[in-house]
This record gives structure tokens, sequence and C-alpha cells, in this order.
């Protein structure tokens, strides 16, 4: 398949899926880097890391990859993971936790049949 | 102290235009004349007044003719309630069984709402008192008023005219004093008359049934309280706290506006003949003996002392009032404060009605570079059958104390090897006292308790942090770096102090659990930004010590009060930001804990996100606790008025109010029907809406 085909089967959504790679690139960046200054200042590596997962799935979403999926998948099981870990069942606790993160992961996932069409 | 209050709300934003909500509002009458019943209490004790050499036993049989009078239940005859502070009511008619049929029986407005100049000053926390058929009140400027208990009709009004510009930190009144002049003839003039302590510093004393000023009370009816206080700079020497009467003496302190200046207006507390007005003694730590009887001709009173800003209870048994003290002049640097200072700062004083001296005292900080203030009124209680009382601090500690001796009843343990920081390390203590009986405080932060809306926020929050220095509770402050303190200066246990059932032996405690996020700025910093105290500059309104010149300190301080994020306005720690909890007095366990107030009017960027959820807010204000086992108070930043059921802490009715209700709430009794009274007046630092509500409740005729 030609990127040619590419563009011409997707042309509806594409720019969706291209918009919220870069949504990903930026929040990664600012997390990422925040994120790093923290682990400098001797807190939480769970920043600088899913900075890194957001920037990946940017990146991986404006190749029009699957992998994007996968990539965030793992970041947001990661997010969840940590989260409870820090707080359990504290659901006030969580809403900056996993709100934004779940809200980006249904984002993603809508990308699916963009993506899928890609790789037809 | 400042009086203060309270904390940040978590945003703020205003549902429900007021007036909308309110149908009923009362016709405001001027004409002076009401029919009120002549059954005013007339005693006829002996006079005890304020001379110092009355007996101990005539004392004691005087108070308890006095008092037999003046019970709570249908009344509400003090500020705290019942002359212990118990806030505790025996009134029953109201139970949770019924509670849900409450209906608004009046709205009575009292008309003071702010200028544009003092738009952003008001947090009124007005309670009012009950007395025979009418309720007794200071409205935020000190305009003294008399309402129809059962219909909020007005009967009569007293303006004395405070300026705007005498306006501390907030307009506050919180409520007013009743006093029986025991030698007066019933119905002689003023024969019962309501005190208040103003503003711009002022006792006032008007007649009970028509609110003519007591002509033999000073100078027609009014005290000077700047009376050798020194220059008289507007807004820095202010009451807002009801005075309190022991046995005859008038006792009042002030509100020194906090962080302007090392050279500041004394803390002195005195008392006054109830009757003439006249100075019996005066309270100044700096100069006990030489100014007993005031300051000699061309001084003042000592400057810069500890004062108390809060309420004092009087406890007529022993002839004792007890002070709960605030800190000396500057708040957040000690160095240089004097013994005394340091003796008596963030201290409980019982001194001798009669003398003016000091019996005993209990200090809950030792050397205070905190804000910590003591706020609560303290609470009367027989504890295992010794005369006792209740002190609850800003830093969530809850002591009980024998008042005959002020030592603990309850275990006092101590902390140690506290860090002493870079900044004083020499003033700073390495020990602190805590209550090892009960504390309202919670366990250290750590990173993982910091909050937002998103990751970025909650992520900026973590690097504020890691980058401030903390070191848990007395963490010291620092100039480098910010620190934080936590509790931060609202409690913890504020002016609304707490509430104890004796008959189900609670205590019942609402309480504020926020830090502050503070920074010591150094003098040059602090004049670059014109950082000036109240004489040389009048101030504006914003939230006590948010860039406070601390002139004559070699600091300025800078308080984020509550540790709000300045992007989102959100809190950077989590949820709850305030609880109430009941506590078992002969255990000192919590029976029940649970957050006070809900998410309804709060959210991002002052969204209000209308949820019902139980987020704990900031919260000032105390409540009530009836016979009949309910719990009414509103305080938290939601603006609603609740109940809650003392056995099980669960909501079981609430009602929305057309302003914050940042006051004390009460019950009272017209005709056998049971009344709960709140006033929804707003407030500043609360950042709930202003108004000028008072709201009756009572069930359906």
């Amino acid at each position: 398949m030609t990127t040619h085909d590419y563009d011409r089967s997707t042309h509806g959504s594409g720019w969706a899926v291209k918009l919220l790679g870069w949504i990903c690139i930026l929040l990664g960046l600012v997390i990422g880097g925040l994120g790093l200054w923290l682990i400098i200042l001797g807190g939480s590596w769970y920043y600088g890391l899913a900075g890194i997962g957001l920037v990946a799935t940017g990146v991986l979403l404006n190749q029009g990859s699957m992998a994007a999926v996968w990539v965030y998948l793992l970041t947001w099981l990661g997010t969840l993971g940590w989260a409870w870990w820090e707080v359990g069942a504290e659901w006030w606790a969580q809403l900056p936790r996993l709100l934004a993160p779940t809200l980006i992961l249904i984002a993603v996932l809508l990308c699916i049949p963009a993506l899928s069409r890609r790789r037809r | 102290m400042p009086l203060r209050s309270a904390s940040l709300a978590l945003l703020l934003a205003t549902v429900a235009p007021a007036p909308l909500l309110h149908a009923q509002v009362a016709e405001i009458v001027t004409s002076p004349e009401t029919e009120l019943p002549d059954e005013a209490p007339a005693p006829e004790a002996p006079a005890d007044e304020a001379s110092p050499d009355v007996a101990a036993e005539e004392t004691s049989v005087t108070s308890t003719q006095e008092a037999a009078a003046r019970d709570v239940g249908a009344d509400w005859p003090y500020w705290g309630g019942d002359a212990e502070a118990t806030r505790y009511s025996p009134l029953d008619q109201i139970t949770r069984d019924n509670v849900g049929e409450l209906e608004e029986v009046f709205t009575y407005r009292t008309g003071d709402l702010p200028s544009p100049e003092a738009e952003g000053r008001y947090s009124p926390e007005t309670t009012p008192l009950k007395v025979d058929d009418q309720l007794l009140l200071c409205s935020a400027m000190n305009i003294l008023i008399a309402i129809d208990a059962a219909t909020g009709e007005e009967n009569w009004r007293y303006d004395p005219g405070v300026p705007d510009a005498a306006i501390p930190y907030g307009a506050t009144c919180r409520g007013v004093t009743l006093y029986v002049d025991p030698e007066a003839e019933e119905g002689a003039p003023c024969a019962t008359r309501v005190i208040q302590a103003t503003l711009d510093a002022k006792l006032v004393a008007v007649d009970v049934e028509t609110g003519a000023p007591c002509e033999g009370f000073g100078e027609n009816g009014t005290v000077d309280l700047w009376q050798d206080i020194g220059e008289r700079v507007p807004g820095w020497y202010a009451v807002t706290a009801p005075p309190v009467v022991v046995n005859g003496v008038l006792v009042t302190g002030a509100q020194v506006k906090d962080g302007q200046a090392e050279d500041a207006p004394s803390g002195v507390v005195r008392g006054f003949d109830a009757v003439t007005g006249e100075l019996a003694w005066a309270w100044d730590l700096g100069a006990p003996e030489q100014n007993r009887d005031g300051p000699p001709e061309g001084e003042v009173y000592t400057r810069g002392t500890p004062n108390m800003w809060t309420t004092a209870t009087a406890d007529e048994d022993l002839g004792l009032v007890y002070l709960p003290m605030g800190n000396s002049s500057v708040d957040y640097y000690g160095s240089n404060r004097s013994e005394a200072e340091n003796e008596y700062a963030t201290a409980l004083v019982a001194l001798d009605g009669a003398t003016g001296e000091v019996a005993w005292h209990f200090q809950t900080v030792r050397h205070d570079v905190w804000d910590y203030d003591l706020g609560s009124q303290v609470t009367l209680i027989d504890y295992e059958g010794t005369p006792a009382l209740v002190l609850p601090s800003k830093q969530g500690d809850i002591y009980i104390l024998d008042r005959a001796t002020g030592e603990p009843l309850t275990p006092v343990g101590e902390l140690t090897d506290l860090p002493q920081g870079e900044i004083e390390p020499d003033y700073i203590s390495d020990t602190q006292p805590i209550s090892e009986w009960h504390t309202l405080r919670k366990e250290d932060l750590t990173e993982r308790d910091m909050w937002g809306f998103t990751p970025i926020d909650q992520l900026w929050c973590r690097i504020m942090f890691r980058r401030a220095n903390y070191q848990g509770v007395y963490t010291p402050p620092s100039s480098e770096r910010p620190w934080i303190q936590y509790p931060g200066y609202n409690g913890g246990s504020d002016w609304g102090s707490v509430a104890v059932d004796p008959e189900r032996g609670l205590i019942i405690a609402n309480y504020n659990d926020i830090p502050n996020y503070n920074r010591l700025i150094p003098r040059e910093e602090a004049d670059e930004r014109g950082l000036t105290p109240i004489d040389e500059a009048p101030p504006e309104g914003s939230p006590e010590g948010a860039g406070d010149p601390q002139a004559g300190s070699p600091y300025a301080i800078e308080v984020n009060a509550g540790w709000r994020n300045s992007a989102t306005g959100m809190p950077c720690t989590d949820p709850p930001f305030g609880g109430i909890r009941a506590i078992d007095l002969a255990t000192g366990d919590t029976v029940w804990d649970r957050p006070l107030g809900t998410a309804r009017r709060n959210g991002p960027f002052g969204i209000p996100s209308f949820l019902p959820l139980d987020i704990g807010t900031p919260n000032n204000g105390g409540s009530v606790v009836t016979a009949s086992g309910l719990v009414f108070i509103g305080a938290a930043t939601d603006n609603l008025f609740r109940a809650i059921d003392i056995e099980t802490g669960e909501t079981v009715w609430s009602t929305v109010l057309p302003a914050g209700g940042q006051a004390n709430p009460i019950t009272y009794e017209v005709d056998g029907r049971q009344y709960v009274m709140i006033a929804a007046t707003g407030h500043h630092f609360m950042e709930t809406p202003t108004g000028d509500y008072l709201i009756a409740w009572a069930l359906p005729e």
C-alpha cells in the first residue's frame, strides 16, 4: 500500500489522528520535561516515563501506526497501576491521575478504525 | 491575629443570586417602640461589680442566681449558647425523624452590605443571642439590632457609625453580650443591656428594650478602647469578638492586624465595670504591675505583645476568665521578642476576673513563628468530676485542662528534635507540646498528597512540594526556599470552636485540613515590592499574610493560604480540605469523622461543579448540638446549612443558603416552637458570596 492510498482512504479521519498525535506530543513534552525536573528534585519517576509514552504515542499516531494504540494502552495501564499503588481507592485523589489519561485513551481507541484502514 | 478565617476556599463562584431565594424579607421597622415582655430577669443578688475585694463566696452565689435566670434552651443567652460555651441546647422538638420537614419561617436582612470601598472585605461571622422574645445581634459594621424571635420583625437598631477605614482584615462582629445590672431597678433604662465591641475599638452598651445608649456607661454609652494604646491607625486595632462578663467585669481583648510591624498596638486585655464602663484592670503582659490600672501619664500599653482576638470564656464559679491568646507582633519572626511575650504567646491564660492577675497559663506553641494563634473559645466541662475546660488549637490538638490550676487532665506529649532552620536557629524551639489524647491533625504531607485537575497541574504541585522546605509539622520558616506549614493558620480548629454534648459525652469538632505555602521575604526584596505597614499606607483587602511587611523584623512574609495552584486556583493538596468529627469525651477516641462540605460550588477556574459529593471543603464557623441528637452547621464553602445525626455523622437535612454560612448557628424556642437559625452573610477569605441574611427554620405549625 502506498502513501497515496492512505491519504485517499482516510481523508475523513486522518487529520483527527494527526491532531491527536500532535496533542500527545505536546502533552508528552510538557509532562516529560516537568517530570524530568521532578526526578532531579528527587520526586516520582512516573511523569517522566508517562511523558515518554505520550511522545511515542504521538509520533506513532502521526505515522499512522497501530503501534500507537498499543504504546498508549501500555502507558495507560502503567498509569492505572501507579495511581492505584499511590492512592488506592481515594477517588478524589484519582481525579488528576486517571481522568485526563482515560479521556486520551478513549480518543486513541477511537483512532483504531482509521489506523486499521491504514494497515490494509 | 486575625480574625480570620479561613481558608481558602476552593474556589468560588456564586450559585444562585441571593435575592431570588428570599420570599419573606422582614420589613424593617424603624421605630424603637415595641411591646416587649417585662420579664427581664432582675436578680436581686448583691452587687459584686468590679471591686477587687469581693469575697469569692459571695461571687459564687451571685453568679449562680444570674446563671439560673439565663439558661440555654428557650434562650440562647451567650455567644457560645450557655455560660460554659458548649453550644449544646436541651431543645428536642426537631429530631432526625422530622428534620426533613423544616420550613423557613422568616428571613431578616440587616441591610448592612459593603460599600464600594469595603467590597471584598466582609466576613460578618454573626451569631445572635436570643433573650426573651428578641434576637440580639451586631451587623458586620457593628449596627446593633433587636428583632422579634418569632417573626423576624425589627424592634430597634442602633448604629454607632463605624467608618469603613476601621475594617481591619475583614468587617466582622461575631456577637454581642448581655448584662443584667444586679443593682438596677427592674424596668430602669439599661437594667438589662446589650454590649458589643466594635471595629473602631469601642465598647458600646445599649438598653435591651429600646436600643438607646446607656448613659451611665462610659461616655453616653461608649468606652473608647484606643485609650492608652497609642497612635490611632484605623484598622490596626479592632474588636471582632463579643466581650465576656465575669462577675460584673466586662473583659475584652482586640484584634491587632497581623503582619504589619513589630511596633504594633498592644495586646493588652482589659476589664471594665459592666455598669459604668470604668476600667477595672488591665492585663498588660509586658508590664503587668505597672499598668494594672492603666499606663502612667504619657505612656502606652506595651506594644507588639500577644493579643486576644477571639472569644474568652468566663467562669463565674472560680472567678476566672480564660483567654485564648494569639501570637506576638510580628508572627513569623521571633528573635526580638521579650521573655514575657515568649511566655504568653499562643497560650491559654486564666486571669482573675476581679483583679486581672494571672492565675495560670498553658502554652500550646513554644516560640510561635507560624501564626498559630489560639482561635477557638474554650468550653467548660466536668471531666471525671473535675471542673475542666476543652482547649482546641489550630494545630488540631485538643487539650483538657483543670480549670483551677491549668494542669492537663489528659496526656500531653512532646515532639522532640524538631528542625530549627537557618533563619533563627537559636530561637526556634526543638520541642513542642502535643495532645496525646486527641488531635485533629492528619499525617504529614507527602508528594503523593499533591492534587490538581489534570496530571499537569498535579505535577506542578509536586515540583512545588519538592522545592519547598518541609520537615513535617513545625517546619521552621525559611527564605531561600518556600516552606510548607501544615496545618495552616486556619486550623485545625478556629473561631467557630467546638461543641460539647454533655449528655452523650461527645465533642463535635469541625476543622480545616489544609497547608499554607509560605516564604520569608528579605527586607530588601520587601522594600522593592513596596510592602509597607498599615500606619504608612492603607491596606488592601488581600488574604492574611499575602505580602505582609513585618516592619521592624528582617523579613516580610508571603503566605499562599491554603496552598493553591496559581494557574488554576485549585488546592495543591488533595481533599478533604475540611471535616467534622465526634470525639468520645471518656476516651478521646474518634466516634465518627467525615468530610464537611460538598463540591457543588467548587471546581477548577472557579467554575461550580454542582456535584453533590462530600469532598470536604475549608470551613469556618462552629456547630450547635441539640438534645435530640442533631448537629446543625453551615461553615463549609458549599453554602449549605445542614443537620447531621450525632450518632452516625450522616447528613439528615440540608438547605441552600443565599450566601456563605460562615457563622455559628443557634437554636431557640418561642411559644413552644423550636427554631434553628444561621446568618448567611458570606466570607471574603472563604470566597463565599456576601449577604445580610438571618434565616430561621422551624417545623410546620
